[in-house]
């Protein structure tokens, strides 16, 4: 059912998606480059967040702690270390990070492991802050990062990377074990999944590619101040992308972001002092109204579309 | 200053106390609000932040102390739980089964966090995103060699008797032990005879109204904005958790404790490691007691 | 491309249709202003002292028929958008602006993250912007060239002048307790090597993240070391905070110190006029009878808003407003002329004299002023002081 891309049509939609993108640098101009960007950037974020939020049902508030651990590694290493070892050694950080705590995070569940995760993030930051602040650092710039192509086309190849990871985990019998923990933990591992080391893969996983995102997206705004960095917000947009998506393979976030993305954009430029109100006032009513986000209006559409094929044959 | 002399310095066990108090009662209103809706309503510092906006404009139009408006002002609060549970909960409630709920999670996270960015950011269109406070009960009054400034001594009593008061209420009134009940067990309680509507619509009123009368003690004792809810939310969230939720008296007792670290942590290390201290507890104490440190049965299935 | 024609051509029509003027010139189209400012998240309380003045500047400037663009007024219009509170937002925006709005021309966002995080786009588009409140020694790494910062308030500057002032009131000791913010820590990283310098002990030092809720124990500490001054390296929330808490448990030191916070209208409000009395703080300008337009920039502010300017945010913002338009007066809206006339001239401003060495100003003189009976006085240095230095008499 589930085969590595759920189906022709979609499949076809994600190429040609990822073709345009790919295209992007070339033809437009560095408004549009610029929303192309953030567009790859929640996409790598969501995707990565879903491998183990939506799989496994453990919602983490605390996505941010990956993004930020690679920032911050991208940014001490800067200058003393070439950019291509740099950004996947900050993936490499985020994962050894989720290695370290997963095992003991992972027993927590439900309300409790959400909250957990939040202040996971928060001890992570604070705990830099004085690092830094104990080092006698106040904060770094970073001079002569790349330019805005470099930057875009490190994110297109995260953002790929993410999308063939979640493709590739949704189908795969990993995938299977992570939704039969999600279903029901306990029976689970009675049948014999060996919850334990999928959920650890899963979140180890979930953490590689935010942290190189986060280590290319320092190189864009070039001043780093710890806390901005590993803003909650971050955390929060991208369960709002996960969300809105719905479903648990590539087509919701795919769906989420596009969406969510594009009408912020649309927002913050025509109406610069309502659209925060009017994103809430989205986000609230999209909920109530669609709570299997748009994958589930689709599937709906789908079916009604099968089933009245059915009635006419 | 020695150990000794840190532990048993009156002046440390006020500022503990004033802390601590205040996160109970916050943490208080979100416990009851969460026991109804088993949802974590992420809202809930943005109606400490109405509060606190609401006893402002007591004062700066009728020039009342925030504690001659704080009864209106929880009162108003209450108003507004009621509101919600009537328009919007009961309904949601009642049609959401135990297996749904499970799945509910992230998408009633979302929910609440677009109720609290509409909130914040009307707020900052009519409030403007200035920030306030309410110069009330200045003065320092002092006990032995403990210096009390008038609107945090306030604040204190305040929140704590209205702490213990609802904790007594849960465990000794019958009303109060019908609410625990339905906190616990909703299915079980309603087959007992309880009268889960009516149980549900006061929690809610209750939670609401706590909320709003912490704002009312935080308009004394803060600078606020629009934009100040989300800490009081992460700061409750963090107490009920810590205490087990559902927990009101736990809770209680969670928030007293971050109180005494803040404080205490902080005299016997260094003011740098104040936000590490109250983190690095809280997950510290979550990995070793995944479900609350006051949790007194097994994990929920 | 096709947005910013139709919102131009909707503008033409209404001022066609309300003026019953002739044929119109060049000078019926308004000049377009382009800028981000922070309405939404953790820096939106703080930026209004700053759009405030910018909309005091674009109301006086349109009633006096526009901003003159090298001989022509033409109306002033601002493009805004909000970055909350966010520099990777406000990159966005800036390129925006300058690609897709096609302003005119560009003010400055708040905050020093933000104007070092927009520096490469000014540079990438070769469009110049004079900054305002940014203050940071990494400041001067910036490119000299299409950005420029007025502020004397450099905190390695701030560390040497406020050590001269202390030793001049012949402080022995001092606590220094700072927020681990960067202007804050950049200050303290500044101040203590300074002091140690001129033999001030530093009897107590701390710091503190910008989320703290209580300072009595480190305020218990301060009280018991007895110092002359306290210096508050503190940020406006926390400012707020110290001053509270150092009330309630006597920290009676004569010389108080706090970084930020006491220049802006809402601290005296906060704290109570006889807290907020004789605290030092940051700030280079005052009304003052030699600086041109001083008095009445302030007159003008506290008549449209209620209350005082921020002496340090406000004034600058004004002053950056100063600056451009003597510079498109002169050279209208070429980019590289401008440019070349910021760099070089000296411009009159209502905080005195401004000359730009690269980024930074080399004329005005770091300063502190304090309250002293409600109104905020320059007190050091003496060249432009404008009150005489109090100490604090409990709060």
């Amino acid at each position: 059912m589930r085969g590595l891309f759920a189906s022709r049509v979609w499949t076809a939609a994600l190429v040609s998606g990822f073709a345009v993108l790919a295209a992007l640098p070339f033809v437009a101009d560095d408004y549009s480059i610029g929303v192309g960007l953030a567009l790859l950037m929640w996409l790598a974020l969501t995707e990565s967040w879903c491998v183990l939020s939506k799989m496994t049902g453990y919602v983490s508030l605390g996505s941010v702690v990956f993004y930020g651990l690679g920032a911050t590694l991208v940014v001490v290493t800067w200058q003393k270390v070439p950019l291509w070892v740099a950004v996947p050694a900050a993936g490499l950080v985020a994962a050894a990070f989720a290695a370290l705590v997963g095992g003991p995070v992972l027993r927590v569940r439900g309300p409790y492991f959400v909250i957990l995760t939040y202040g996971l993030a928060e001890l992570v930051k604070y705990s830099i802050i004085a690092a830094e602040s104990a080092a006698g650092t106040a904060s770094r710039i970073l001079f002569g990062a790349p330019d805005l192509a470099t930057i875009y086309f490190a994110m297109f190849a995260l953002a790929l990377a993410a999308t063939l990871l979640l493709a590739w985990v949704s189908g795969s019998r990993f995938g299977h074990g992570l939704r039969s923990l999600r279903e029901n933990e306990e029976a689970a591992e009675t049948l014999g999944v060996p919850v334990v080391r999928y959920k650890l893969a899963a979140f180890v996983l979930s953490a590689a590619i935010p942290g190189m995102v986060g280590g290319v997206m320092a190189l864009r705004s070039t001043y780093f101040v710890v806390g901005q960095v590993f803003d909650p917000m971050l955390s929060v947009t991208v369960i709002a992308m996960a969300v809105l998506g719905g479903g648990d393979d590539t087509r919701g976030p795919l769906l989420g972001v596009v969406f969510l993305a594009l009408l912020s954009e649309l927002l913050w430029a025509r109406a610069p002092l309502l659209y925060m109100v009017l994103l809430g006032a989205i986000l609230v009513v999209f909920v109530l109204l669609v709570p299997d986000g748009l994958v589930g209006l689709f599937d709906r559409s789908g079916r009604r579309r099968v089933a009245a094929s059915k009635e006419a044959s | 200053m020695s150990l000794l002399e840190t532990l048993l310095s009156g002046q440390f066990l006020f500022a503990a106390l004033v802390t601590g108090s205040l996160y109970a009662l916050i943490a208080l209103g979100l416990n009851l609000v969460y026991g109804t809706m088993r949802m974590l309503n992420v809202a809930h510092g943005d109606v400490v932040m109405l509060g606190a906006y609401g006893a402002y404009g007591a004062f700066a139009l009728l020039g009342v102390s925030p504690i001659v408006a704080a009864p209106f002002v929880a009162a108003l609060g209450g108003l507004v739980g009621y509101g919600l549970y009537r328009g919007v909960f009961r309904r949601l409630l009642a049609s959401s089964t135990p297996a749904s709920a499970g799945r509910l999670e992230a998408n009633s996270l979302l929910l609440f966090f677009g109720l609290s960015i509409l909130v914040q950011n009307i707020a900052a269109l009519a409030f403007t995103p200035n920030t306030r406070s309410v110069a009330s009960l200045s003065d320092v009054w002092h006990l032995g060699n403990v210096a009390m400034t008038g609107n945090r001594l306030v604040s204190l009593v305040v929140a704590g008797t209205t702490c213990i008061g609802v904790a007594w209420f849960l465990s000794r009134n019958i009303a109060g032990l019908a609410m625990r009940a339905v906190i616990e067990r909703r299915e079980a309680a309603f087959i007992v005879g309880v009268d889960v509507d009516r149980v549900q619509r006061t929690s809610f009123v209750l939670g609401f109204a706590s909320a709003a009368l912490a704002g009312a003690l935080v308009s004394m004792l803060e600078q606020f904005s629009p934009f100040s809810g989300f800490p009081f939310t992460i700061a409750g969230f963090i107490v009920i958790i810590l205490g087990g939720l559902g927990n009101v008296k736990a809770g209680l007792l969670a928030a007293l404790l971050l109180g005494a670290i803040e404080t205490y942590g902080v005299a016997l290390t260094s003011a740098n490691l104040r936000s590490v201290l109250l983190y690095g507890s809280f997950v510290g104490a979550l990995l070793l007691f995944p479900n609350g440190l006051f949790a007194r049965r097994a994990a929920r299935r | 491309m096709t947005r910013s024609s139709t919102r131009r051509a909707i503008v033409f029509a209404t001022l066609a249709a309300l003026a019953t003027a002739p044929a119109w010139s060049q000078a019926d189209k308004p000049l377009r202003i382009g800028f981000s400012m922070a309405r939404t998240g953790m820096l939106a309380m703080a930026t209004p002292s700053q759009m405030n003045t910018y909309e005091l500047w674009r109301e006086q400037v349109n009633a006096k028929g526009g901003m003159d663009v090298g001989g022509t007024k033409r109306k002033v219009e601002f493009v805004t958008y909000d970055d909350q509170s966010k520099p990777e937002q406000a990159v966005r925006i800036y390129e925006k602006l300058i690609t897709d709005d096609k302003v005119d021309l560009l003010l400055a966002p708040w905050g020093t993250p933000f104007h070092i995080s927009i520096a490469p786009v000014l540079e990438k588009y070769k469009f110049p912007m004079i900054g305002n409140t940014a203050a940071s020694v990494a400041l001067r790494q910036v490119k000299p060239g299409y950005i420029w910062f007025p502020t004397s308030a450099i905190p390695d500057r701030i560390g040497a002048e406020l050590t001269a002032m202390l030793k001049a009131n012949g402080v022995k000791s001092v606590a220094v307790l700072s927020n681990v913010l960067p202007f804050t820590k950049e200050i303290k990283n500044a101040l203590e090597p300074e002091l140690k310098k001129a033999g001030i002990a530093i009897t107590v030092s701390s710091e503190y993240p910008p989320d703290i809720k209580d300072m009595t124990p480190v305020l218990t500490q301060i009280k018991s070391a007895n110092v002359d001054a306290v210096l508050a390296l503190a940020y406006p929330g926390d400012s707020v905070l110290y001053a509270k808490q150092a009330k309630e448990l006597g920290v009676n030191a004569p010389f108080q110190f706090i970084a930020i916070g006491p220049t802006d209208a809402f601290f005296p409000k906060a704290v109570g006029a006889a807290s907020a009395d004789d605290v030092v703080s940051i700030a280079h300008w005052a009304p003052r009878a030699d600086w041109k337009g001083s008095q009445a920039f302030y007159d003008a502010y506290v008549k449209k808003f209620g209350e005082d300017p921020d002496f340090l945010n406000s004034a600058l913002a004004w002053m950056s407003l100063e600056i451009l338009e003597q510079a498109v007066a002169k050279n209208g809206l070429d980019k590289e002329k401008i440019r070349a006339y910021v760099s070089s001239t000296t411009f009159d401003t209502i905080n005195g004299k401004v000359k730009f060495d690269g980024v930074q100003n080399s004329i005005t003189p770091t300063a502190f002023v304090q309250y002293q009976k409600g109104k905020l006085q320059i007190v050091w240095p003496a060249s432009i002081a404008t009150g005489k230095y109090e100490p604090k008499k409990g709060w």
